[in-house]
């Protein structure tokens, strides 16, 4: 028996030599295009760390348009273990990306470096056609802040499982790209993930590894990258546009690039509304209405003590804290749509929010 | 059943891949013959090493982790975390369905390791047990295995199976908790590992072990597999084996010094030292803060965290070669690792009572088991039972080469020394003198006389010869080894086996040493203590022939180390014709050993 067994591991290993290690070699090949990013964040769970793609030998770096970009200044670890500092050229959230370029001590930002980095050539990588379900994936990132210096980028494997669009909820923290994801099987947006490079199993790069989204419906974190060819229809003033990666990548590099306009979102007190609701005692407390007060916009509405607002504006809200969030972004003026539930059914009802008046009005007693 | 299945796949794999060729034209559904091959080649690794997969449960209780056998004997790593809670008789189970009863044998509380021993039900069966790889050839995208027993599922001990690459090498984690559990040099791994799968084996496509599971970057996402785990490196276990089989309760070291980025803003990181403590070995060696470090154990150091990785691999108290630079000279030394446990503690700091004992039944239950018979308690020991065993089976092998405890009298040895360009003739008398004190007597053209219990005169009575660092009072505990054994009543301080450690013998022509990691030998250490003078007895991992000893005289002084070499049988005895004298970095001199004269 032990004999047989003998028999058949010594055939597998003479002919598993070529499959045994079909990843090295690419590993080291991505490894030397990705660069460790550090910059504003540590935080409430925000990371200070991510990864970024070489996309030019002249220190051009892509990643994904996160928070910790808002520094003044970027620090970046290449492969070899040099720490330069980068400047953030353009940010394009409808994409999730930004253009960062490496600064070389003497040079101004618009002068070449010289630095002459091994790069991935966007142009180059977006004649491949894009990788289907079921393809072999590879994923590399600075996941966690494992790496530093000349320390290697971690690599994971997976497989495509889906290409399709994918909606980030909106939330404290904005999400606003809806175009086309990969969706991979392997665990691969982690902390610092974001900016790392998917490629297919030779090392070509497939798409841009996004930060970190969770699912709050089903709790899970989302395992995605954004395509190479990614493209969005984007409303830019009045009209829409299309806008695509390889433009941002392309125009970018060259400094061109013009980030599409997008309404002012200002994370503030909100609209005035005037709803009351029952003590806010959990994480997760329903916002059931407690009272209105006379006169304010939801009053007018026709909004009645008892409704439990389930949607605004077509998103599901679940709890007090859900509703405030939602509420920062508006302003006076602002018309929302709410759905409550009111006995068994369900009402609409449109709110012009106002402005908060100068004294709050004590809500009358019932 | 599993049987059967063997054969059929045996006897599968030849025929299928004959028809798979043949039908490719044709075919176009038909598997590619390399796919074939490489399911069949994980299947026979994963049959290959599963036996040897092992499921630590309390005792007649719960499983709480995985282990690997990497002995006939029943020898099995598994985690520190694993086996803290249950030590130290447990239980252990394989894939053979059968649990048997375990002990702990030893363990590195830092490190995270702890080797346990499982009994066999009859005395002398062999166990099923995997070899170990080496860790510094695993690469970055290799395939690896990770086999254990996550979330205890199996019931029948019949271990799960991940697959997945590994993420990344020489891998820095800080400890978690009070120092300890702290990952150095590990691997980096996205084969699933979750809770269970602590102190289970990763095996590389060639069935064998180059690490143990045990950790993972876990985050928001609770503590299950999030794709990145650690394993610490089999090279690292390693170095702590011996340690391990010798029953010790291991102890990590530092250089102590700090080390500090010289440009932590610059584009380069170069390291130097920085506060360099009065009682550290690299202080002796006379490095000084500024110094810049160009290499630690053979490896180039470049950042924090590599220079944590070469340090967390080693042992205390092993000497490791360093490189540095000082005004454009480069400089190679030995250095000897300090221990964490005795670095300077703060003594205000009362240590903590032990928690109320509460009752266990598993450990209620664990009394009864044969493998109590298999630990004794000692301080500084994980299972002092083991150390025994091993002092013993030291000695056997030792004194095969020749017993000397026929001969308690005095020693006479005559022959010729050449020591720092004086040369001449030699005796030396090892014993009690006249009055029935114990002494020894070197004539080397001067005379020297050392006696083992006059401390009145200083320290520097103690260290004669000259700059020798003490070679009369080692001299002394060497024929006090021989002829008494590592007996209590000849060591009243201590005997302990001091499982493994290496040496660097100088070149024996007495040229310097350009690199030292080439003078390196591991060796099977025996430590006594006698007369408040330490001393470690290195010998030869192959025959147990005695091949150094350092004796320390002096506390916070180097040690005089000799070296013997040119065995040579006298009376049906082997003994050495040489022995080469080390005093901290500079060679003592030679002593050459021409004739016995040893009373009984």
């Amino acid at each position: 028996m032990r004999m047989l067994m003998a028999t058949i591991l010594a055939m597998a290993v003479t002919t598993a030599s070529m499959a045994a290690d079909p990843f090295y070699a690419v590993s080291e090949k991505v490894n030397q295009k990705l660069v460790k990013l550090f910059g504003a964040g540590g935080f409430r769970g925000v990371s200070n760390y991510g990864t970024g793609i070489v996309i030019s030998p002249d220190g051009h770096i892509l990643t994904s348009a996160s928070q910790m970009l808002d520094s003044a200044e970027i620090v970046v670890h290449l492969s070899d273990g040099r720490k330069l500092k980068a400047t953030v050229l353009v940010t394009e959230p409808e994409l999730d990306a930004a253009i960062l370029k490496l600064r070389v001590e003497g040079k101004k930002i618009d002068e070449p470096t010289g630095l002459e980095l091994e790069h991935f050539s966007f142009a180059d990588e977006l004649k491949r056609p894009r990788a289907q379900p079921g393809d072999w994936v590879l994923g590399f990132s600075n996941s966690f802040e494992i790496a530093m210096r000349d320390e290697a980028m971690t690599v994971q494997r997976g497989v495509v499982a889906a290409y399709t669009k994918m909606h980030g909820r909106r939330g404290i923290f904005d999400f606003p790209y809806t175009g086309d994801v990969y969706i991979v099987d392997a665990i691969t947006n982690n902390p610092g993930a974001g900016g790392g490079a998917l490629t297919d199993r030779k090392g070509n790069l497939l798409g841009v590894i996004g930060k970190e989204i969770r699912n709050t419906q089903s709790e899970t974190w989302m395992n995605y990258a954004i395509p190479i060819g990614a493209e969005v229809d984007v409303k830019d003033g009045d009209k829409t546009v299309k806008i695509g990666l390889a433009k941002f990548v392309e125009l970018g590099i060259l400094g061109k690039y013009k980030p599409v306009k997008r309404p002012d979102i200002v994370i503030g007190i909100g609209g005035y509304h005037g709803i009351v609701f029952v003590p806010n005692v959990l994480d997760r407390t329903p916002p059931y209405v407690d009272d209105v007060f006379p006169n304010s916009p939801a009053a007018k509405a026709g909004l009645k003590v008892d409704d439990l607002v389930s949607f605004i504006d077509g998103e599901p809200i679940y709890s007090i804290n859900g509703f405030r969030d939602f509420m920062k972004r508006t302003k006076s003026g602002s018309k929302i749509r709410l759905e409550v539930r009111r006995g068994d059914n369900l009402q609409s009802i449109d709110i012009e929010l106002g402005e908060y008046p100068a004294k709050p009005m004590a809500p009358k007693k019932p | 059943m599993r049987d059967s299945l063997r054969v059929w796949l045996a006897c599968f794999v030849p025929t299928a891949l004959a028809i798979v060729v043949v039908a490719w034209p044709t075919n176009a559904t038909a598997v590619d013959a390399d796919v074939l091959k490489a399911e069949n080649e994980r299947i026979a690794v994963v049959n290959k090493v599963k036996p040897a997969v092992v499921a630590v449960c309390s005792y007649g209780g719960q499983a709480v982790g995985s282990g690997v056998v990497i002995d006939p004997e029943g020898y099995a790593l598994t985690n520190y975390h694993v086996t803290e809670s249950i030590s130290p008789v447990m239980q252990a189970g394989l894939a053979d369905g059968i649990l048997y009863d375990a002990v702990l044998v030893g363990q590195d509380k830092v490190g995270d390791v702890a080797l346990i021993k499982l009994l066999p039900k009859k005395a002398g069966t062999p166990f099923p047990f995997v070899p170990l790889g080496d860790s510094d050839k695993v690469r970055v995208s290799d395939w690896s295995l990770a086999m254990g027993n996550p979330f205890g599922l199996a019931n029948d001990f019949n271990p799960t199976v991940t697959y997945g690459l590994i993420s990344g090498v020489n891998r820095y984690q800080p400890p978690e908790g009070g120092g300890m559990l702290e990952y150095t040099d590990c691997i980096q791994i996205e084969t699933s590992i979750n809770p269970g799968n602590s102190g289970g084996p990763l095996f590389n496509m060639k069935a064998e072990l180059i690490g143990i599971n045990g950790r993972g970057s876990f985050d928001k996402r609770g503590r299950v597999n999030s794709g990145v785990g650690y394993a610490i490196s089999i090279n690292q276990i390693k170095n702590f084996l011996g340690h391990f089989y010798s029953g010790i309760d291991t102890d990590h070291a530092t250089l102590g010094a700090t080390i500090e980025t010289e440009n932590e803003d610059g584009a380069l990181n170069q390291m130097k030292f920085g506060t360099i403590l009065d009682e550290a070995d690299v202080f002796r060696r006379g490095i000084k803060p500024g110094d810049k470090i160009i290499s630690f154990a053979g490896r180039p150091l470049t950042s924090t965290n590599q220079y944590k990785n070469i340090l967390g691999i080693f042992p205390s108290e092993w000497r490791m070669p360093l490189s540095y630079r000082r005004d454009n000279t480069r400089k190679n030394v030995l250095v000897r690792l300090m221990g964490l446990k005795d670095a300077p503690v703060d003594a205000s700091a009362q240590p903590k009572p032990p928690p109320p004992e509460r009752p266990d039944p598993a450990k209620e239950r664990a009394k009864k088991s044969p493998a109590v018979k298999l630990f004794k308690e000692k301080k500084g020991f994980a299972n002092y039972y083991f150390n025994d065993l091993r002092q013993k089976q030291l000695w056997d092998g030792f004194t095969k080469h020749g017993d000397f405890t026929g001969f308690p009298g005095n020693w006479a040895i005559s022959g010729s020394f050449d020591a720092n360009e004086r040369r001449g003739p030699l005796t030396l008398i090892v014993g009690e003198a006249a009055d029935g004190t114990p002494e020894a007597k070197l004539t080397m053209n001067v005379e020297f006389v050392y006696h083992p219990l006059d401390g009145a005169n200083g320290p520097a009575q103690l260290q004669v010869p000259d700059n020798s660092g003490g070679l009369l009072a080692a001299l002394y505990q060497y024929r006090r080894l021989l002829a008494m054994g590592p007996t209590q009543k000849a060591f009243e301080l201590g005997v302990s086996h001091g499982g493994t450690e290496p040496i660097y013998p100088p070149h024996l022509d007495g040229r310097p040493v350009e690199d030292w990691s080439k003078q390196r030998v591991d060796c099977e250490v025996l430590r006594t203590k006698h007369a408040s003078i330490e001393c470690k007895w290195f010998f030869s991992q192959t025959d147990r022939k005695l091949l150094a000893c350092e004796a320390y005289v002096l506390r916070e002084e180097d040690p005089c180390e000799l070296f013997f070499s040119d065995y040579k049988t006298v009376e049906g005895r082997q003994l050495p014709h040489r022995v080469d004298v080390r005093f901290g970095d500079k060679n003592y001199g030679r002593l050459n050993f021409a004739s016995f004269n040893m009373k009984k």
